[in-house]
Parts: structure tokens; C-alpha cells; sequence
């Protein structure tokens, strides 16, 4: 990771999550536990983490509540019925969007044991879906592309099918990874359509994960997200790259093929590093500035790095939402 | 293209190299997939693109830089194309050949060649050159080359028939080198005649520079018949009483059947006999005039025949010249030895061509009006006279009279010093020889008119006579020794002196100091003195058109007018010859304009510029003969010839330069290698920025 781009700071002793070595689990809800498990055992130290028995607050009784919860003792200083709420009452709808285009195939190689941004991507959504679940969330998923692809309203039970989805979106993804050059030059997608409409199906407010690769102009993104904020969602972006992407690292002129588009472009990379690198960097801090604007977190992901990175900015954004309640 | 090492070229098999390898990166290329192009299209243009294309500059001149090291030890050269330069199509230079011999006088030739000339002025574009040439014995180009129509056109309606012959060769040389000149693509001569055989009789070379094309367009219509009056020659009888000239004419029928013609005398304006005759088909006749009375001066003359198509050879003009004795004035010694000018007197009065008119004087009895129209003048053993004779003596030497002298006992150095500055030599003592037998005449200079005449085996022997004694000359100035004695001394000396010509003889002309003059050489030897240091040329009876006139080789034609005095020929000595057209040109014997090219026809007439008109001498010129006879020659021959020419002349090039010789001469291999070096300086230039700005 170059020491330009910020990322998330990793937590002592959360390294071991290789993304490499997670890859080689089959079962996304294994894989999710393993690391959530080991995650959460980490943080038994920090002093922030939140319970689910904890007194959040004191209601009417309304017939019907089971009278187990009525709290006896402000009844008997006060003779009226209250229910006696907890924090882990309070569930948020969490869901996850993910990218699943063609620029987020890439990065998979055998020679390196490297895996593809998606399924960094999917582990990370499965990981933080499984974390939210245990938190008694209600978790959902979404999968985009030039248009919605798959959806998972949010719920207590859904994280099965969640993590079905996420394993179905990366078998899709392996079998179309190659670009097909005979279908010639088609549109970039775009994260606006498919956000605006979530926009409209999220009634509740929600905790929106965005996890993508983020091929676009800064402003459009920032718009593109900046309409599920309108509505009163607490949205994190993830901005995953694979290493290449950030250092450029070709030695020989070449055809670059757009995985999105099949664009074609010679390129001779010994030439452009360089410019290329701070055009990444320009990128990466123009989307950060426009995000954090809009009270939108916004972290970097090198797919080459642990995971604990990616939870610890999702407890973080957790921990920041409880204090703000 | 071709090569002398051509075994190097397998080097070229190296430009592979770099090639493969492009292909090789290019091959890599098409592996790569990237998840968005966005970053990439945001870097700008040249870094990608431009790079790439230098990258392909660079192979180029490594590349060509490779080519030009192989090609270079490969040793190229180059084998000039037979029609370089020439193209089928384009800009033409053209050149017009328009003949205006006289020849093209008959019937209606000449209209037929303007026209045909300004038809091919018309078919001259805007991007054309054209230049029209007017030819007959010599070529005059009447226009540069010009795309103006207008002055081409022009030259055409005020050009004149000359009364020249024809004559081709010069004038497809001069076509040749104005095409030559030339940088367009086509290049052409429209040749325009009747195509007379005697243009081309001594079939001189013709030459045509590669690429240019000869066209020929005969204008001679049906075959042509003429008579001609080919040329005259006066016989001189004299009687009792008074000399007589008897004229005898040539008539050519150069026609294919038998003519009658009548042939007119006309002698001084006046007719003086005709006569008829009949000369058969392709024959010629005498015609033998009545003799008449040798008239006192220059008589213009003229034989006329019948006229007939061709009218400029129906007249022959000639002159009669009254007396052509060349007038020889001997000065003696009052105290003159007796028979002192006896020889040379005596050989001289025997000369009948031409004749001498011998006068002997001495300088006490002379008289101005002795020195009139004398071509010679001898001092013999005698001292010049002094005072206005021998100033007027001087002054017929400058004007072109021969001064031949015989100091004998006489010592030039003491002569007044006017006439020691005529003198070729200073005069030493007096050589006896009479103790060893004489000395012999050594050494002759051959190439000198005066001895040139002997010059052939058995054509005279000078070394017989024994010269007894002489004076010893010491040369002066720019004076030429042209006989020598047989110890080396000057045996004869000469010089010029304004047109007349001086010489000094060492020994005497009579027998007391040699025997020469009881040798047989010594009557042609003094007839070569008069005639020469008399400056004697042939009377001209007529000129033919083209001639050139000379006057300080015809004595005889301007001697009469001289020697009337300075005053009679202008106080400048200058002359004036009248063409038939009326045409003047101011001419000098003595000055750089003595020569005249007689271009017409018919009678000039040559005087003094105070001379009334009609008192001066009388110049006959006629056409070429030759011209008159009409015979056709196949302009196809005429272009063979020339192209032949043309054509071996480029074998020759092709073939006689071995292939060594022609590279060696090219050395195209020596800019090959400055090339490659150049290239290499670029290429080492253009990499070092790219490695710069790729690091």
C-alpha cells in the first residue's frame, strides 16, 4: 500500500486475516465467522464495545407486550405500567451494496494467490453481514450494475440468503471475467441508476454499506451516494483497488483492453507510471473530500491487505452511531 | 539502380530484426485487461500516443540508418536512362527550324513553311517555350525561348528569304544546344525545309541530345526543275590596240527535260550580246560572249537568263576589273651599280598572274604622284627619300602598301629616324663569306605565304645559291626572322606596319653579293616578294552570298581607292560598302572593321565616304550554285542520321564506362554513409531525450 493513500489503520493482532487465505474457504458464512470471531476476540480489550442487554429506555405498557419486560420496580415507585427497552432492541436495517461490474472482476491471479476486488468485496460484505447479524441487525444485501441485480431486503433472517447471494454473484463473476472483444465498445456503468432507485425502495433508515471500485468521475459518485444520505441513511463507502491499480506496476508497452467498456488503448507504461499514480491519488482525495462533506465514511481498501480494516471502520461508524443516539 | 557489391545486400536481412521484435511487443500487447481506462484517458495525449510513434521513429531510423550502411558497402550506381529527363508528356521547349535559303524561293515554299511554322506557334501552350530559327548556310535564332505567341508570330511576318544555300548541320546544332539548355520535360525541333540534298552533301554530323526528338516537314512539293546561271570566267586577249575581255557563261538545266533559254550580256549597264541556247535535261552549257574592250574602270556585269520558278540564280553578277598588274616601284642609288635592279626588274616583268607593272626611280627624281596605287615598294641598296615624299612614302606603307628593302652597302642606322622605327632590324656590319664558298640560305620558314609555295619536294632549293655576302641584322620588337643563313644569321626579316608589311632582305638582289638571282629559284622567289609584301590578292570577279569580305586581303579593291589620297576615302580612311538593299556598313583597312559578311544578292558597291555613289568599286555576289539544284533528300535520312548519332553516343556511354569506372565516377555510396551517420546522430539525439524523460 503506498503510503499516499490512506487506509484504515489495521489492529494489532487482526493481520492473520489474509484475504488470500480466506479465499481458500469455500463457505462464505464459515469464512465470515472466522473472521468476525477473531476480530471480535481482538477487541475484547477496547472499551467501546457495545452490549446488547444494555437499558436503553422506558415505555408505555401497551397491551399485548409481554408483561415479563414491564420493569416492577418504577411501578411500584410510580403504580403505572412501563416496558423496560434495551439497546439490543434498537436494530438498525444494515445492507450491503455491492458492486459486481466488470472492472471488479479483476485482480484474480493463481501465480499470486491474489483474489478479484469482488470477491474481496463479498467477503467483506459477508463478514460485515454476518458482525451485523450478531449485532441483531437486520441485514440485507444488494448487488448493482448498470442496474439493481440481485436483492435482499433487510431482515433478521436473511443472512443465508445474503451470503447464498454473495456466492452466487461470485460464481457468476468467475465464469464472465474474460471480456468478450466481439461485442465492441458498450457504456461504462454508472452507480447513479441503481443508488437512486435503492434510494426509493430504503423507507427505513438504514445502514448502507457501498462497496466498489468507485470507476467514476468523483462528483458523480458523491451524487450518486449523496441521494441515499438525502434520505437518511448512514452510508459508508469502501473504495476497494487491487495493487495494481494503485501502482501501476506493467513494465511493457501494451494493448489495455477497458474491462468495462473493451475499450482498447496502447500504452506504454514505463511512460505514465508516474502520471498515473497521482491521477490515482487526485482520485482517491477528491472522492474522500466530497464524501466526508456529506458525512458520508469513506475508507480505501488495498485488496491485497487484511480485512480488519474493513471492520474496524464499520464498528468505528457502529460506535459513532451509538454515541450520536 | 545497380550494385557493385551486391553480396552485401544480404545485410539487409538484419532490418528483420528490430521488426520481430516490434511484433513481439506488439503480441504482448493484446494480454493486457485493465478494470476502467478512466485514469489513463486522463493523462494526456503525447504521453501515450506520442511516445509510441517515437518509438516507431526511432525503429524507422535505426531501420533506414541500417539500409543506408548496407546499400553504401553495397556500392550502388547508377546507369543513366536513355531518355532521361524525357517524358511524353508536359512542358515542351520547341525549337522551329524555318529554312530561308533562296531555295526556298521557288514556287510557293516559303508561304507553305511560314505557314506550317505558325501552325506549330499555334499548338504552343502557356507552359511551352518556343523559340523560331531562321537557317540557311548559318543558324540566327529570331526569338528566345518565349511562351509569347504574339512575338513568335511576329518573328514570322517580318522574316525574309536570304540568298544563302542551305546548310543543316549548324543549324540542328544550334536547336540542339537551346533544347539542351532547357529543364522541361519534352523536348522537340520542328524542321522546316524543302530538304535539298546539297543542304547535307558532306553529310557533316548530326547530333540530336537524348531525349530530344527531330521532326521534319517537307515543304518541297512536287519535285522541282530550274535553270541556273552557275558561274562565268573572263578570258583577257590583247591586240594591236587595246586589251579585250571575252565573257563566257555556265547554264545548268537541272530540270528532268531539255530547255531553251535566252542568255543576256548586260557589261556596264548596257546589253551586250544575246544568245540562245538549248541544254539538255540534268546537262549544263558554255554560252561564249562577243569580246569586248577592257573597260578603263571597275565594270559591273551581269548574265541573264529566261526567268523561270526559282529567279534568284537567273542573273550572274560579276566585275570587270580594268588593269590587275600589281604596280611595283624599285628606288635605286643615283650612283646605282649598273644592272643594280636588272634581275629583279626583269623577273618581275615576266609575271603574268598576276602581272607586275615595274617603275625604277631614284628618291632625287621621284614625285609625290610616283607613290599613288603602289602595292610594292623596293629600296634597292637605296636610302628612303626624305622630306614630303618620304612622308607620303610612309603613309601608302601604313595604308597598306609592301615595303621590301635591300640595304646592301646601305646602313640603316643612319637613316633619319622616322624610318629607322619602320625598320624590322638595325643593320650590323658586312658579312664576307667569299673565304669559306659562300654561306647557304639554312633555314625557311614554310609556314610564310612568301615561302610557302616552296614548301613541296622539288618545288624550289634555295640551299644551291651561295650567298657571298650579306649585312648582319639584329631583329627588333615583334619582327619575325622567316629565312635564316646557314651560320644562323637572319637571312630575311619582316614586320607589319599599320596594314602594309615590311621587309629587309640581307643580301643583294643582283649578283655582286650572291648567285641566287642565276638560280632557277629566284623568279618564283621574286614573284612571291611582289605578290605577298605587295599584299596582292586574285581580283574577286564576284562573291557568293555568305562570303566574308576582307579588305586587308583584296588590296585590289581598295587600293584604287586609297590611293587617291587620303582625302578621297574621308579624312578618317574610312569606307562605306553599299548593299543591293541599300544597306550601309562603315568599314576601315586599317582599323578592327575591315570585315563584312556580303549577306545579298546582286552588286555592291564599296567607296570612300566622300566618293560620290556610283564612282566606287563595284562587289558582284551571287547565290550558291550548288543551292540551284534541287534535288530531294529523304528527310527520314536527315532524322536517321541525327538520331543514329544520338543513339550510338548513348551506347557508347552505356557501354564504354565499365561498371568500376561509373560507380567511382558516382561515389553514391560515399553519400550513403554520410547519411547513415547523420540518421544515427538523430537517432542517438532522440533516444538519449526519451530515456531522460522516461527516467
Amino acid at each position: 500500500m503506498p503510503s499516499a493513500i490512506e487506509t484504515t489503520s489495521a489492529v494489532p493482532g487482526a493481520n492473520l486475516i489474509d484475504p488470500s487465505v480466506l479465499a481458500r474457504i469455500g463457505n462464505l458464512e464459515l469464512l465470515a465467522r472466522s473472521v468476525v470471531d477473531g476480530f471480535i476476540n481482538g477487541l475484547h480489550r477496547a472499551p467501546h464495545l457495545g452490549s446488547s442487554t444494555d437499558f436503553a429506555e422506558h415505555r408505555m405498557y401497551m397491551p399485548g407486550d409481554d408483561i415479563r419486560r414491564v420493569d416492577w420496580r418504577l411501578y411500584a415507585r410510580t403504580d403505572k405500567y412501563f416496558i423496560k427497552q434495551y439497546e439490543a432492541d434498537t436494530n438498525t436495517n444494515f445492507s450491503v451494496v455491492l458492486d459486481v461490474s466488470r472492472s471488479m472482476r479483476y485482480g484474480a491471479s493463481v501465480d499470486t494467490g491474489r483474489i478479484s476486488k469482488l470477491e474481496y468485496g463479498a467477503f467483506l460484505a459477508a463478514c460485515l453481514t454476518y458482525f451485523s447479524n450478531l449485532q441483531r441487525d437486520r441485514v440485507g444485501m444488494v448487488t448493482i450494475e448498470k442496474d439493481i441485480v440481485d436483492y435482499i431486503p433487510s431482515s433478521s433472517k436473511h443472512l443465508r440468503v445474503v451470503l447464498q447471494a454473495l456466492d452466487r454473484a461470485l460464481k457468476e463473476g468467475k465464469d464472465a471475467s474474460a471480456v468478450d472483444a466481439k461485442k465492441g465498445l458498450v457504456a461504462a456503468p454508472t452507480l447513479a441508476p441503481p443508488l437512486r432507485k435503492l434510494s426509493e425502495i430504503y423507507r427505513r433508515r438504514s445502514m448502507i454499506v457501498v462497496i466498489s471500485d468507485l470507476y467514476e468521475e468523483p462528483d458523480a459518485v458523491a451524487d450518486a451516494v449523496g441521494n441515499l444520505r438525502g434520505r437518511g441513511n448512514d452510508i459508508m463507502v469502501f473504495h476497494l483497488l487491487d495493487p495494481t491499480e494503485l501502482e501501476f506496476p506493467f513494465a511493457d508497452s501494451s494493448n489495455f483492453i477497458d474491462l468495462e467498456t473493451g475499450e482498447k488503448m496502447p500504452v506504454i507504461p514505463e511512460y505514465l507510471r508516474k502520471q498515473y499514480r497521482e491521477v490515482v491519488k487526485e482520485h482517491v482525495a477528491s472522492l474522500g473530500k466530497l464524501l466526508r462533506d456529506q458525512r458520508i465514511d469513506y475508507a480505501l481498501f488495498d485488496t491485497s491487505r487484511p480485512l480488519d480494516g474493513a471492520l474496524f471502520a464499520y464498528l468505528a461508524a457502529r460506535e459513532r452511531l451509538r454515541r450520536v443516539r | 539502380m545497380n550494385f557493385l557489391t551486391p553480396a552485401f545486400l544480404a545485410g539487409l536481412a538484419a532490418l528483420a530484426i528490430p521488426v520481430i521484435i516490434h511484433l513481439i511487443n506488439r503480441e504482448k500487447r493484446v494480454v493486457v485487461q485493465f478494470p476502467s481506462l478512466m485514469f489513463l484517458h486522463k493523462i494526456p495525449y503525447r504521453s501515450i500516443r506520442r511516445q509510441k510513434l517515437r518509438h516507431l521513429l526511432l525503429l524507422l531510423l535505426r531501420c533506414l540508418a541500417l539500409f543506408l550502411f548496407v546499400a553504401a558497402f553495397a556500392r550502388p550506381w547508377f546507369e543513366r536512362s536513355k531518355h532521361a529527363g524525357a517524358g511524353s508528356s508536359g512542358a515542351r521547349e520547341v525549337v522551329i527550324l524555318v529554312d530561308r535559303s533562296y531555295s526556298m524561293g521557288y514556287g510557293d515554299r516559303w508561304q507553305k513553311a511560314l505557314d506550317k511554322a505558325r501552325e506549330v506557334v499555334r499548338a504552343v501552350s502557356a507552359n511551352d517555350r518556343a523559340t523560331i530559327v531562321f537557317f540557311a548556310n548559318e543558324p540566327s535564332a529570331a526569338t528566345d525561348p518565349t511562351a509569347d505567341r504574339a512575338r513568335l508570330e511576329n518573328a514570322l511576318k517580318v522574316a525574309k528569304l536570304s540568298s544563302e544555300g542551305t546548310r543543316y548541320a549548324p543549324a540542328i546544332k544550334l536547336a540542339s544546344d537551346i533544347v539542351a539548355g532547357s529543364n522541361l520535360p519534352r523536348k522537340d525541333i520542328v524542321l522546316i525545309s524543302d530538304f535539298q540534298k546539297a543542304g547535307w552533301a558532306k553529310r557533316e554530323e548530326l547530333s540530336l541530345p537524348t531525349g530530344v526528338e527531330l521532326h521534319p516537314v517537307d515543304v518541297s512539293g512536287k519535285p522541282g526543275s530550274d535553270a541556273a546561271v552557275i558561274g562565268i570566267t573572263t578570258d583577257r586577249t590583247r591586240d594591236t590596240t587595246r586589251a579585250r575581255v571575252v565573257v563566257t557563261a555556265r547554264i545548268a538545266n537541272l530540270g528532268p527535260t531539255p530547255r531553251t533559254l535566252d542568255a543576256v550580256l548586260d557589261l556596264g549597264g548596257r546589253a551586250v550580246e544575246s544568245k540562245r541556247v538549248t541544254v539538255a535535261a540534268s546537262a549544263a552549257e558554255q554560252v561564249r560572249f562577243m569580246g569586248v574592250a577592257v573597260p578603263s574602270a571597275a565594270t559591273r556585269g551581269v548574265v541573264r537568263i529566261t526567268k523561270d520558278s526559282l529567279d534568284a540564280d537567273d542573273s550572274f553578277f560579276f566585275t570587270v576589273a580594268p588593269d590587275e598588274a600589281v604596280s611595283v616601284l624599285v628606288i635605286e642609288p643615283s650612283s646605282a651599280r649598273p644592272n643594280q635592279s636588272l634581275y629583279l626588274r626583269t623577273a618581275l616583268s615576266i609575271g603574268d598572274k598576276p602581272r607586275f607593272r615595274v617603275d625604277v626611280l631614284t628618291p632625287e627624281s621621284m614625285r609625290s604622284a610616283d607613290l599613288d596605287r603602289r602595292s610594292l615598294i623596293i629600296l634597292n641598296e637605296s636610302a628612303p627619300p626624305g622630306g614630303v615624299i618620304g612622308t607620303r612614302m610612309r603613309e601608302v606603307i601604313t595604308a597598306g602598301a609592301g615595303l621590301l628593302v635591300v640595304p646592301g652597302e646601305q646602313n640603316i642606322d643612319r637613316w633619319p629616324a622616322e624610318w629607322r622605327a619602320l625598320m624590322p632590324v638595325t643593320a650590323g656590319s658586312v658579312v664576307d663569306r667569299s673565304r669559306d664558298l659562300g654561306a647557304a640560305i639554312g633555314g625557311v620558314d614554310y609556314a610564310n605565304p612568301i615561302f610557302e609555295v616552296f614548301s613541296a619536294p622539288r618545288s624550289g632549293d634555295f640551299s644551291s645559291a651561295r650567298v657571298f655576302r650579306y649585312r648582319s641584322l639584329r631583329v627588333q620588337g615583334d619582327s619575325g626572322v622567316i629565312a635564316k643563313f646557314d651560320d644562323g644569321a637572319p637571312a630575311m626579316v619582316q614586320r607589319a606596319w599599320g596594314s602594309g608589311r615590311i621587309v629587309v632582305w640581307a643580301t643583294s638582289m643582283d649578283a655582286t653579293w650572291t648567285d641566287l638571282p642565276v638560280q632557277t629559284v629566284f623568279v618564283p622567289f621574286v614573284h612571291q616578294l611582289g605578290r605577298r609584301v605587295g599584299r596582292y590578292a586574285d581580283s574577286r570577279q564576284w562573291f557568293t552570298a555568305g562570303d566574308v569580305l576582307d579588305l586587308t586581303r583584296h588590296a585590289e579593291l581598295t587600293s584604287p581607292l586609297i590611293g587617291a589620297g587620303p582625302k578621297a576615302a574621308g579624312d578618317s580612311g574610312q569606307l562605306v560598302l553599299e548593299a543591293p538593299s541599300g544597306e550601309k556598313t562603315r568599314l576601315s583597312v586599317t582599323g578592327t572593321n575591315h570585315l563584312a559578311t556580303l549577306r545579298e544578292r546582286g552588286l555592291y558597291e564599296l567607296r570612300g565616304e566622300n566618293t560620290p555613289i556610283g564612282a566606287g568599286r563595284p562587289l558582284a555576289v551571287n547565290v550558291d550554285p550548288a543551292e540551284a539544284d534541287l534535288t530531294h533528300l529523304d528527310p527520314a535520312e536527315l532524322v536517321a542520321a541525327a538520331s543514329a548519332n544520338a543513339a550510338a553516343r548513348q551506347a557508347v556511354e552505356a557501354t564504354t564506362a565499365p561498371p568500376e569506372q561509373q560507380e567511382g565516377r558516382q561515389t553514391v555510396w560515399w553519400y550513403l554513409l554520410l547519411g547513415a551517420l547523420f540518421l544515427m546522430a538523430i537517432e542517438t539525439v532522440l533516444s538519449n531525450r526519451l530515456s531522460r524523460a522516461t527516467s
